[in-house]
């Protein structure tokens, strides 16, 4: 027992450890005080008695010091002694040990892979940055929509007015959210580099320095004169420009015209957005230059710009967020035209903007639990093999015990064992995270513009620790303390116990949780593998076979309006006559990808008295021929004309959605709609099928067509056969037409498709290995639990066979029991299936969260896997030789 | 040599301090000089390896501290034997005799 109470000893001053130390001081310097005195009371002075004190007892510190230790000493050497001893009886049963470190190892490794997502996306700072969580992001709040949609990103104008009137941010800097593609001209190639606009001040506030030259300064960023000036990833200078040392003062010829590098940022900097690794950073006033987008600056609509500001030490979160929202109130003050009625609001600084953090990590925790129960179904697996072991192991304990072991060093034995394995395991899983992770970002559709690392950093290594140390403690508590538990006599007598149920009833108990466990998950898994078939055969509202998709940009060239017009009459035309292509067109961006036009129209000339009602549309504008290239049906009317792409042409073709919710059944055809509160409006020359724009699950949405185009365009093509082997002639006819275009997304449809399916595909994915593993560890579970039943139960079937029972009634009584623990961890799993299934609901499509057919199938597959998980040891229990059995003792 | 002040057998400072405080409550140092003195100052007990005694036999509930005045005004902690210390002892001290009639009959042999 003296073990167990120094260690309580050990707690003891562990959480009283002050006033512990604090008395055990006091009480040496008053024993070399006394000493001292003594020594004086002979005629020593003071100062020399204290050093003859210290001489011969030793100083205050030496002791309190040596005392402290003592306590712990005799602790860390059991320990180690129990290290030593756990690692001899691992390597005397390799197979066992190897076992349960993969059975472990699996579950910890797709935790761990799962916690670098977390921590790559969450968790992580954004790098090189100094003192990142000084830093909030400000974004405007739309208080009348919900969800993400919420908030918006800062405008130029919000954006210069909160930098220049705070009071609560050393500075404030801001960059643009949704990085541009930029084409950069290389030696006469058109080659997709990828830029993301920054404020003067936005390296010098992160406290980001450059390898070569200098940084972007607020100087190079004055909206009066913006200096067309890059600093260059190092990423970007190294692989595409071969770290040539004299980059600095040469120039890039970007989207058509010079950009002067000044410099190479730190290697490893990547701004402040997660997933996004720009090649290089201009100044934010130079937008109107690349874009082609005249009057970007001035906008009060045009929100592109994600703010971020350093908050001065002495004010709170609470005050910036207030700040901003007077600020944004006082814009709306000094401008009454704007009529945007929006607030602002502040977010801490992380990699995932602020207003979308909430869903990843909603989804991100749906994982960790997902996955957590596969580890807590292995944990169980390993605990069952563990408590049989441990009733394997009573002699052992026995003996130990009476060679006076006590209880306490007993049990720590015992879990110094299983922290061990678990410890093997949770290195196992990082090695398997290291493999995996990369797998799992392969699943990305090729079109996303996004770069992930993964580290495995200090992060991820504490939590695969402290993982396999809750684990090891998890697992091995229950095993510990039965083993401790053997009374001594019976066991050294070699007195076979009786067999039976209540032997084993710690196992069936897990054994049942195990069950419910793996069908909550099955559940899942099934619901959300179908949702995703049925989503995968959503009908987006267009045909996606037999066709491709490129997307162009040659206002980014700086073409004029004739140009970009002849340019696209000439690759239409060329592309037009290729073999194998049957019908061309083009649209602004493609439905369902991430750009978007959103606006309000009105009905014009209304028949209903008063203001009348606007009705929120999304904007799609297309060439002629678009309807017929994408096998979208016209319902009534026609398509647009060639002639109708100029300004001012004022023609509409809108779908059937908005028909509807405009007029209803009456038909809109020669009816006009208003923009922004137009007094004219456009006259509806056709009515379109309704189809998916934003999302597959959407419902129904309002949309109207314009047939007016910007430059950049995507382009469209319908061909008679297979489409992927016609992606060469497509890019060959882009350069045939110009050399120095290049298109940045030459794809099928059906590749590009693979975008909107992503998140239901990884889902789906997910799930479905957890749904795999989970079944498949407790098959071997129940597997065990049985073979081990029926080898405590020999001798009794033995007995029972030589008083003459069949075959039959054993294999009856072994699956009865086995069938009778699944029955009850069925009907505790799917009661739980329900309720988790509900937290899916979200993600499912069309299916409901309370399918009966997959709560069935579930049910169904885990007593079939029980039964034959009971009849292979049923099978060896009827072979049992009766003679042998009964001679067994 | 002789004259030396030795360190203390392996293990018999523990039954030297019971034996110390059975006797009356006592602080650290008046241990210390106690068992000096009747060793006659063979034994020469330095703090660290009392304190760590004192810290185990506390531990171990054989003895208890409590802070008291001093003669001369100071304020120490003072150790008494507690019934548990007690058998201790006894056991200890039975056990001990037995060991040194052993080694000395050992050592007599020769």
């Amino acid at each position: 027992m003296s073990v167990v109470r120094s260690i309580l000893g050990g707690l003891r001053s562990l959480f009283l450890g002050k006033e512990t130390s604090r008395e055990l001081d006091e009480e040496v310097c008053e024993f070399l005080e006394m000493a001292a005195e003594e020594k004086m009371k002979q005629g020593m002075r003071r100062k020399d008695a204290l050093r003859a004190v210290r001489l011969e007892r030793g100083s205050r510190e030496a002791t309190t010091e040596v005392v402290r230790a003592a306590g712990w000493e005799s602790l860390v050497e059991a320990c180690w002694q129990d290290v030593r001893f756990a690692v001899r009886l691992l390597i005397k049963n390799p197979g066992s040990a190897a076992a349960i470190v993969i059975a472990l190892g699996l579950g910890m490794g797709m935790n761990t892979t799962v916690f670098s997502f977390v921590n790559a996306l969450l968790l992580r700072p954004p790098a090189l940055v100094q003192a990142p969580d000084t830093l909030y992001q400000v974004w405007l709040d739309n208080p009348r929509s919900s969800g993400a949609g919420r908030y918006l990103p800062l405008t130029f104008p919000d954006y210069i007015y909160d930098r220049d009137h705070n009071q609560s941010f050393q500075g404030m800097l801001a960059f643009d959210g949704d990085p541009e593609s930029v084409t950069w001209n290389r030696s006469g190639e058109g080659q997709v580099v990828m830029g993301q606009l920054v404020s003067g001040n936005f390296f010098s506030l992160l406290g980001v320095n450059t390898v070569l030259g200098r940084a972007i300064s607020p100087e190079d960023d004055r909206t009066a004169d913006p200096q067309p000036v890059v600093v260059l990833s190092h990423a970007f200078w190294r692989e595409s420009l071969g770290s040539d040392p004299a980059i600095v003062g040469k120039t890039l010829m970007l989207n058509g015209a010079n950009y002067r590098v000044i410099g190479v940022a730190s290697e490893g900097f990547a701004g402040l957005l997660v997933g996004i690794q720009p090649d290089f950073w201009a100044p934010t006033t130079t937008v109107e230059q690349i874009t082609r987008d005249t009057g970007r600056l001035r906008s009060w609509h045009s929100h592109w710009l994600i703010a971020v500001g350093r908050l001065k030490p002495e004010v709170s979160e609470k005050v910036a967020t207030a700040e901003m929202g007077v600020l944004e109130h006082q814009i709306e003050l000094d401008h009454p035209d704007l009529k945007r009625n929006l607030g602002a609001t502040a977010f801490p600084e992380t990699l995932i903007p602020g207003p979308y953090r909430g869903y990843v990590s909603a989804f991100t925790a749906l994982l960790m639990a997902v996955f957590g129960l596969v580890l807590l179904i292995a944990c169980a697996n390993v605990a069952s093999f563990l408590l049989a072991r441990a009733t394997g192991r009573t002699r052992e304990v026995a003996v130990r015990s009476a060679l006076g072991a006590g209880r306490g060093r007993l049990v720590r034995q015992m879990l110094v064992e299983s922290t061990l394995l678990s410890g093997l395991a949770g290195l196992a899983g990082l090695i398997l995270a290291y493999g995996t992770a990369p797998l799992l970002l392969a699943l990305k559709p090729a079109g996303l513009p996004i770069t992930l690392r993964l580290p495995v950093d200090w992060r991820v290594l504490v939590f695969t620790m402290t993982l396999s140390l809750v684990c090891g403690l998890a697992f091995g508590l229950a095993p510990a303390l039965r083993a401790a538990s053997v009374p001594l006599a019976s066991h050294l007598k070699d007195e076979t116990q009786p067999a039976g149920y209540r032997k084993s009833r710690l196992r069936s108990v897990l054994m049942t949780c195990e069950v419910a466990t793996c069908t909550v998950l099955l559940v899942g898994a099934t619901l959300c593998v179908r949702s995703l078939r049925n989503a995968s055969s959503i009908d987006p509202g267009f045909n996606t076979q037999h066709v491709i998709t490129a997307t162009l940009d040659p206002g980014s060239l700086g073409y004029s309006e004739a140009q970009v017009r002849s340019f696209y009459a000439e690759l239409s035309e060329r592309v037009q006559v290729a073999p194998g292509i049957t019908s061309v067109s083009f649209i602004d961006h493609l439905p369902l990808g991430p750009a978007r036009e959103q606006t309000a129209v009105t009905a014009a000339m209304s028949p209903t008295p008063g203001e009348p009602e606007a009705v929120p549309i999304d904007v799609l504008r297309v060439a002629p021929g678009y309807f017929q290239t994408m096998g979208i049906p016209l319902l009534r009317g026609r398509d647009f004309s060639s002639s109708e792409d100029k300004e001012g042409s004022r023609v509409t073709i809108i779908n059937e959605a908005l028909a509807r919710r405009l007029w209803n059944t009456e038909d809109p055809l020669g009816r006009r709609i208003s923009f922004h509160e137009e007094k004219v409006g456009m006259e509806i020359i056709g009515v379109v099928k309704t189809g998916k724009y934003r999302t597959l699950g959407e419902d129904p949405l309002a949309v109207a067509y314009l047939p007016q185009l910007p430059p950049r365009r995507t382009l469209i093509v319908r061909t008679s056969g297979d489409p992927a082997i016609l992606l060469g002639t497509i890019r060959r006819e882009i350069h045939s037409v110009d050399l120095s275009m290049a298109a940045t997304d030459l794809e099928t449809m059906q590749q590009y498709m693979t975008l909107p399916l992503f998140p239901a595909r990884t889902t789906g994915l997910l799930l479905g290995v957890s749904g795999f593993l989970a079944l498949a560890l407790t098959s071997i579970g129940l597997f065990g639990v049985i073979s081990y039943i029926v080898s405590q139960r020999t001798q009794e079937i033995g007995v029972r066979m030589a008083l003459g029972a069949q075959h039959g009634d054993v294999l009856k009584l072994v699956v009865r029991h086995g069938l009778f623990l699944t029955g009850i961890g069925l009907a505790i799993g799917l009661g739980l299936a329900m309720g988790a299934a509900q937290l899916l609901s979200s993600l499912l499509y069309g299916i409901a969260p309370t399918d009966p057919r997959t709560f069935l199938g579930v049910a169904l597959l885990l007593c079939v896997v029980a039964v034959l998980a009971c009849y292979i040891p049923a099978r060896r229990a009827m072979r049992v030789d009766p003679m042998m059995a009964l001679r067994h003792e | 040599m002789t004259d030396q002040p030795s360190d203390l057998v392996q293990g018999t400072l523990d039954m030297l301090i019971l034996k110390t405080v059975a006797l009356e409550p006592m602080h650290g140092y008046g241990i210390a000089v106690r068992i000096e003195q009747m060793s006659r100052g063979v034994f020469r007990v330095n703090a660290g390896s009392l304190f760590v005694a004192l810290q185990r036999l506390q531990r171990d509930g054989l003895i208890r501290g409590q802070w008291k005045a001093t003669e001369n005004g100071r304020r120490a902690k003072y150790y008494v034997l507690t019934e548990q210390g007690r058998r201790r002892l006894t056991s200890e001290t039975r056990q001990w005799d037995r060991q040194a009639a052993a080694i000395a009959r050992i050592l007599e042999a020769s």
